[in-house]
């Protein structure tokens, strides 16, 4: 508690009622504050008002507050004797009390302000707050009594309503028969006079009950301005916000207040009487008497001048434009946004979403830049793969143009035969349709060569499809049947029955084998004619891959070169580039396959590559089709 | 021309391992008028080869097992030595050099033109009567040596060279006399009268001379 002491001290460097301490302070005595009210305790109007007197109060002030309350309850017990009782009452209750301050709140008069205070604690400064429109007797000033008399802003209403309604032609007034109820109206009549074309329709005649009814179909262009009804002509009682809430609930046009304390029963709202305002305004007042200011020397105070205040919900549902609002305008039961209530959660969190907007955009350009790179590389090594594929072809050619001109030398000769035919006399028809016959053949012949080649130079890019393996071998074994003749070469593919098919680019994969067929019919150069031979077998490995092996009897790989041989640019060859194995790896490892080298019992190499089965593809034997 | 080429006696021997090509050409000889004679591999024609049958081989160069320079060799080797054409998918310059070094009669693609191809047959079995006849006098002059004995060949293989008798008395370790006596059996027996005569002779007849030996210039 010291501390906290010292922390005020130092903070305000005050220490009287009028420091923003929020914790009273122990030492000093204890203030007792009698608050009287006219009516009963469950009035809504004062029940703000006391409230926030109160806290005003507490929070303003150093020393601790004890309230005492009483309550007149003028509403139910009007009679002159009634308030004689009160008095008796009060007068014993606190005989010998000692009081610091009397705060009433009258309000058909102004007796509890003035006549009962003096009579019963005459040195005990009084201080009142009151809403109504009753003029200030002058006893109050001869006694010496400071105070608020807060008056219904009418004028200020009737400009709000003008401002956020300009088409309003009728204003329909509803307002009660005591003395308060008619001084109200004769300040609204007073008021009305200053606007011109709209048309005042005073509703005091009207018992309560039957205001439902009246206001239910009331046509557009009309608004309702609800005054005071402490009784209405049957004699019923009702607080304001009682009547706000019939009138609002049942009216078929929007419906005006006076008090600020009814907002939100459904009224649009007012210049009103802004009951926390005043409670605190009060509250000041009464610090000032309690810290010893002379009461005679603080002035009552009348205020006119209202708080222009709506509902938003209200403005919602008659369509009212908030543009229309004044600036200062109050707007109640708005319900707060998203962005009101969460503002750090919603800052923190669009910066994160922020920061990863940022992070995955640069993580796209960056993955678009790479892709393109990607691009770029996979352009030339199908560019460097076609060069290579078109030099390996170029190797055949010169045994593709002896395969080419075998067939083409027969047709030429067997046409020249034909002539020879037809030149005699009695032409042998049996011969010349047989000369045909071979004629076509060696032409198809020649066109099966011709295709072989021609699909190994197209420029292409890795394309995937079902692939027969045993097909493939076979017609790329025939494309270089013709070179390995004229190499006295014994060339032969053994191929095992019932392979299953495999996934891949047809043209690649042959791009390969014919790679390594040419570089094992090279190694064999110096072998002798009899002994040169070149098998290629294909079959199934225990794990289900295919397998493709190129076996020669050639010179063997020396074993410091064997680790490079599938390196770019390493060629045992005068005039090699290097780029074969390189690339016949690049295509098969794309394919999911593995090259490997090694030795052979004919002392020659051996070159096996695997590629995986096609996926769908179901077991030979009828297994189950492997998962996708 | 082509349906009335001279009429000669003799076969072509056809090698080819291209079934197709073999029948294409074979029809295209006969049908000017050849005989003609298939064989689908070297080996298949050696073995049917005698020293009866004449005429000319045409062979494809490029054929598995015996190629076609190596048939030429073994033909060459052979009593029956018959001028070889070869035919070719394609001929490159070494082993166009290679075959015609070797004594080919001619050396033709494949689809040469026909005209070419006859003429070509046309030539090789001139060549082939001609060598015929070449080795047909030579056996008759040969015949005439046999009656020489073993030391009057071995004197006469001196005396072509053109050495003196005592040259050759020293160097077969006789006596000049002896030579001299040699000398004069050998002109007897063969019927001449100079040394010149005795050279031209045995040159006729081929002795002292490598078998075989390839000419390029036949005429």
């Amino acid at each position: 508690m010291a501390a906290a002491l010292v922390f005020g001290l130092i903070s305000f460097g005050v220490s009287d009622c009028q420091a923003q301490a929020s914790t009273n302070e122990p030492g000093l005595p204890v203030k007792r504050v009698l608050m009287i009210f006219n009516e009963g305790k469950d009035v809504p109007g004062n029940i703000v008002l006391e409230q926030a007197v109160r806290t005003e109060l507490q929070r303003a002030c150093t020393n601790r507050i004890e309230f005492l309350t009483e309550f007149l309850d003028a509403s139910h017990f009007s009679d002159k004797e009634h308030f004689q009782v009160f008095q008796d009452y009060i007068g014993k209750k606190y005989a010998g009390q000692k009081l610091d301050l009397i705060l009433a709140f009258p309000s058909r008069d102004y007796r509890l302000a003035g006549e009962l205070p003096k009579a019963l604690f005459p040195d005990v400064p009084v201080v009142f707050v009151a809403v109504n429109e009753m003029e200030v007797p002058e006893l109050l000033h001869k006694l010496g009594v400071t105070g608020i008399v807060q008056r219904f802003d009418i004028r200020g209403t009737l400009g709000l309503i003008m401002r956020l309604q300009p088409d309003t032609r009728r204003i329909v007034v509803i307002g009660g028969v005591s003395d308060v109820d008619r001084a109200t109206l004769g300040r609204i009549t007073e008021a009305s006079r200053a606007l011109e074309g709209v048309e005042f329709d005073f509703w005091t005649n009207r018992p309560a009950v039957e205001l439902p009814g009246a206001l239910k179909s009331l046509p557009e262009g009309t608004v309702v301005l609800v005054s005071t009804m402490i009784n209405d002509v049957n004699g019923q009682t009702f607080y304001m916000s009682q009547l706000v809430q019939v009138v609002a609930s049942s009216a078929s046009v929007p419906v005006y207040v006076l008090g600020g304390w009814v907002l939100g029963s459904g009224a649009v709202g007012g210049s009103v009487v802004d009951s926390e305002d005043l409670g605190a305004r009060a509250a000041e007042l009464a610090v000032r008497l309690l810290n010893g200011a002379n009461p005679e020397k603080l002035p009552i105070e009348v205020v006119t001048k209202g708080t222009p205040m709506v509902d938003w919900r209200a403005l919602e549902r008659w369509d009212i434009k908030q543009s229309r609002l004044p600036a200062n305008c109050v707007i109640r039961y708005r319900p707060h946004s998203v962005w009101e209530q969460h503002r750090a959660l919603i800052v923190f969190v669009g910066v994160v979403l922020l920061a990863q907007a940022i992070t995955i955009a640069a993580l796209l350009v960056q993955r678009r830049q790479r892709r393109r790179a990607e691009q770029e590389i996979q352009r030339q090594r199908m560019e460097l793969m076609h060069v290579a594929r078109v030099s390996t072809v170029g190797q055949l050619a010169s045994a593709l143009t002896h395969e080419l001109n075998q067939p083409l030398g027969a047709i030429l000769r067997n046409a020249e035969a034909a002539e020879i035919y037809l030149q005699k006399d009695q032409p042998n028809l049996e011969e010349i349709r047989a000369i045909l016959a071979d004629i076509r053949r060696d032409d198809k012949r020649a066109g099966d060569v011709i295709d072989r080649m021609r699909t190994l130079f197209k420029r292409r890019s890795l394309t995937s499809g079902r692939l027969d393996l045993r097909n493939l071998v076979e017609d790329t074994v025939a494309l270089v049947r013709a070179d390995a003749k004229a190499r006295q070469i014994q060339l032969s593919a053994q191929i095992s029955p019932q392979l299953p098919a495999v996934q891949g680019d047809r043209v690649h994969l042959q791009q390969v084998l014919l790679n390594l067929i040419l570089n094992g019919m090279d190694a064999m150069d110096a072998v002798p004619k009899d002994r040169r031979s070149l098998v290629v077998r294909v079959g199934e490995t225990e794990e289900g891959t295919l397998q493709v092996a190129v076996s020669d009897c050639g010179m063997g790989i020396a074993p410091d070169a064997a680790g490079h041989i599938f390196e770019p640019f390493f060629t045992t060859k005068p005039d090699g580039m290097g780029m074969g194995l390189a690339i016949s790896r690049t295509i098969i490892e794309a394919h999911g396959g593995n090259i490997r080298v090694e030795g052979n019992a004919l002392k020659g190499t051996t070159f096996t590559f695997t590629l995986p089965r096609m996926k769908s593809e179901q077991a030979p034997d009828g297994g189950l089709p492997a998962s996708r | 021309m082509t349906a009335t080429l001279p009429r000669r006696s003799g076969t072509i021997f056809i090698v080819d391992d291209d079934l197709s090509f073999l029948r294409s050409v074979s029809r295209l000889l006969g049908a000017v008028g050849y005989t003609v004679q298939a064989f689908a591999s070297a080996q298949e024609f050696l073995d049917r080869l005698v020293p009866e049958m004449s005429g000319c081989v045409v062979a494809d160069l490029q054929m598995p097992g015996m190629n076609g320079l190596e048939l030429q060799d073994a033909l060459r080797r052979s009593a029956n030595p018959m001028p070889v054409i070869f035919l070719t998918g394609q001929g490159d310059i070494p082993t166009t050099v290679n075959a015609m070094r070797s004594g080919a009669e001619d050396f033709l693609t494949k689809r040469a033109r026909k005209e070419e191809l006859l003429a070509a047959v046309e030539r090789a079995f001139e060549r082939d009567a001609q060598e015929r006849q070449q080795r047909a006098r030579s056996q008759v002059l040969r015949r005439r040596f046999d009656e020489l004995s073993k030391r009057e060949l071995e004197v006469l293989a001196h005396v072509v060279q053109g050495r003196m008798n005592k040259q050759i008395a020293a160097n077969l370790n006789i006596n000049v006399r002896t030579v001299k006596l040699h000398r004069t059996n050998i002109t007897r027996k063969l019927g001449v009268q100079s040394v010149a005569e005795l050279t031209r002779l045995v040159d006729e007849a081929g002795l002292f001379k490598a078998p075989r030996d390839g000419r390029l210039n036949p005429s």
